[in-house]
């Protein structure tokens, strides 16, 4: 059984489009990115599969359940932490979690205090006192509060200082190991790089990659700089070298291919220096955007 | 039905029904403590009302009776104000029930718990019965001491019952249309100028209708039509037929709200 699993999934907002045809598959117990630009389609997708929106066409099952008939039975067993949090301004931190712990038989009262210590969150102060981030540690709190099997996480560290975002980061790691599948949506690509086994690059409402994060980071696009010994006499590169620059002796050159290929293409030249570097996630999915 | 939301709405709406609570009690009072006064002038009275113009006073639901006996007295300002003001409360709380999660964007809190649509609208539907029946309580308490206050004659409790009865199935009947209302209007207007215009428009287009035979028609166009408070009618009693039929249109009423609400997009 698969945690997510989308088919065709598609939402309009009157005439224009929200996502189309999204098509996910998260296996449970992974941790799975969704990357895409501002406005790419990963709200409307999350909110979907969350039932505030009613999909226009297309199916999707979490966690072996329908979303439009069971949505009650997938939320018990879902943390959700949005991206943006609004709660009851009238209540208390405390008042806010219990309230959102009463809805789940799973809960235990406990764990509040535990975790509002973990993220230094007073509990006594009126949501309407709390600052962005502090609203986030509560949405945070109330996310994991029933150990559910699956969380979905939309824009999960926006508002949280450098200090929480690691400290989200390690319970994060910890729900996983002990088995909660987690659906991480982001645009910050180290974030995705940190957490995540496989991502969905999301653009334009539509799907455009779904990769292994650690497959992506090798087998895509590599820098290549060079200095040579004695200049080669054709200046013909291999295959799938794109954005040479010359400077006397030195070259620097985009890669994409296998990386045999260009180690055969060294092998002939004469050099004094060579250097190969991975790029950063963000240059991949750059890549992704611009096609 | 959840009880977690059900609790939850009752506790956010306490403050609102507190303050609404001593309006009407205040207004109830007030009416009822000038009775004595109105009574001792009553030749006076009745001269003034002569000198009005019929129309008018049938407009107003005064005749003769609402000089001479508290009931009488009561039952005028009853339909003009009390009624109207307690199903002003009750629909602006109809109206907001569902959409004040959605204005002030919790209902994406809310909808993301392992709760169906139908439980939230019950829960909530059934936290709006508790707080209509609580207000139209407490005023009709309030009345009954006032009553007891402030006349010295015996009241004929089976006219007061059968009036407020009667008020009950149309503050539950506005309190529908509120709910409905907030289907289809979006949850950052204020509701209050809808409320407000609808149930003072039921009133006037009833009090239109009963000032000449020439409007009588528009009459059909309001509830206070089918559920009136002239008690001075001999044959004034509860209206099974329309309290039934307006009690299964607001039921009506609130399957449309709910298959409405089952299908909507939350924005918040």
């Amino acid at each position: 059984m698969l945690a997510i699993e989308t088919n065709q999934l598609t939402k309009f907002y009157g005439e224009s489009l929200g996502i189309k045809d999204v098509n996910l598959a998260v296996n449970q117990g992974e941790v799975f990115g969704f990357i895409g630009p501002n406005g790419a389609g990963k709200s409307t997708a999350i909110r979907s599969l969350m039932g505030l929106l009613i999909p226009s066409s297309g199916t999707a099952k979490i966690l072996g359940h329908d979303i439009l008939t069971e949505g009650d039975k997938i939320r018990a067993k879902i943390g959700y932490l949005p991206s943006e949090v609004n709660y009851y301004d009238e209540m208390s931190s405390r008042e806010l979690l219990e309230y959102s712990a009463r809805f789940y038989d799973t809960s235990n009262l406990e764990d509040i205090d535990r975790l509002a210590e973990l993220f230094e969150l007073d509990l006594k102060k009126k949501i309407t006192d709390l600052s962005f981030g502090n609203k986030k540690k509560c949405a945070i709190i109330q996310s994991v509060l029933h150990k559910p099997e699956l969380l979905i996480l939309d824009e999960p560290t926006s508002g949280l200082d450098p200090l929480m975002q690691n400290r989200f980061f390690e319970l994060l790691e910890a729900e996983n190991k002990k088995g909660t599948t987690i659906f991480f949506s982001s645009h910050i690509l180290s974030e995705i790089q940190r957490m995540c086994n496989r991502a969905a690059v999301i653009r334009n409402g539509e799907i455009t990659a779904i990769e292994n994060i650690q497959d992506l980071l090798e087998k895509q696009m590599k820098k290549v700089r060079l200095v040579f010994d004695k200049m080669p006499n054709d200046q013909v590169l291999p295959e799938g070298a794109q954005h040479e620059r010359w400077n006397k002796n030195k070259l620097q050159f985009e890669y994409v291919g296998p990386v045999d290929r260009l180690v055969g293409w060294l092998s002939n030249q004469s050099l004094h220096d060579v250097v190969l570097e991975e790029p950063d996630l963000e240059s991949i999915f750059m890549n992704y955007y611009e096609r | 039905m959840n009880k977690n939301l059900f609790l939850k709405e009752l506790q956010r709406n306490k403050k609102n029904l507190m303050i609404w609570s001593g309006i009407v009690i205040g207004l109830t009072l007030m009416v009822l403590a000038i009775f004595p006064s109105m009574a001792d002038m009553g030749e006076d009275m009745a001269q003034l009302m002569a000198k009005m113009p019929a129309e008018l006073s049938k407009a107003m639901g005064m005749d003769e009776n609402t000089w001479s006996s508290i009931l009488g007295f009561y039952s005028t300002y009853y339909g003009i104000y009390i009624i109207v003001l307690v199903s002003i409360y009750t629909t602006s709380t109809g109206a907001t029930i569902l959409s004040k999660e959605e204005k002030d964007r919790t209902s994406e809190f809310l909808m993301t718990k392992p709760i169906s649509r139908l439980a939230i609208f019950k829960s909530k539907m059934a936290s709006l019965l508790i707080l209509s029946l609580l207000i139209y309580g407490i005023q009709t308490i309030s009345a009954i001491i006032g009553m007891s206050l402030f006349s010295s004659e015996s009241v004929d409790w089976s006219i007061f019952t059968v009036m407020h009865a009667s008020g009950l199935v149309l503050v539950l009947f506005f309190t529908t249309i509120g709910v409905l209302i907030s289907m289809f209007v979006k949850p950052k207007k204020n509701f209050m100028g809808i409320v407000v215009g609808l149930t003072f428009g039921s009133y006037f287009i009833n009090a239109i209708a009963k000032s000449t035979e020439s409007t009588e028609w528009v009459g059909y166009f309001s509830p206070f039509h089918y559920l009136d408070f002239t008690i001075s009618d001999p044959d004034y009693s509860f209206n099974f037929l329309s309290a039934i039929v307006m009690l299964a249109i607001g039921a009506g009423l609130l399957f449309f709200a709910y298959k409405t609400y089952l299908k909507k997009d939350i924005d918040g």
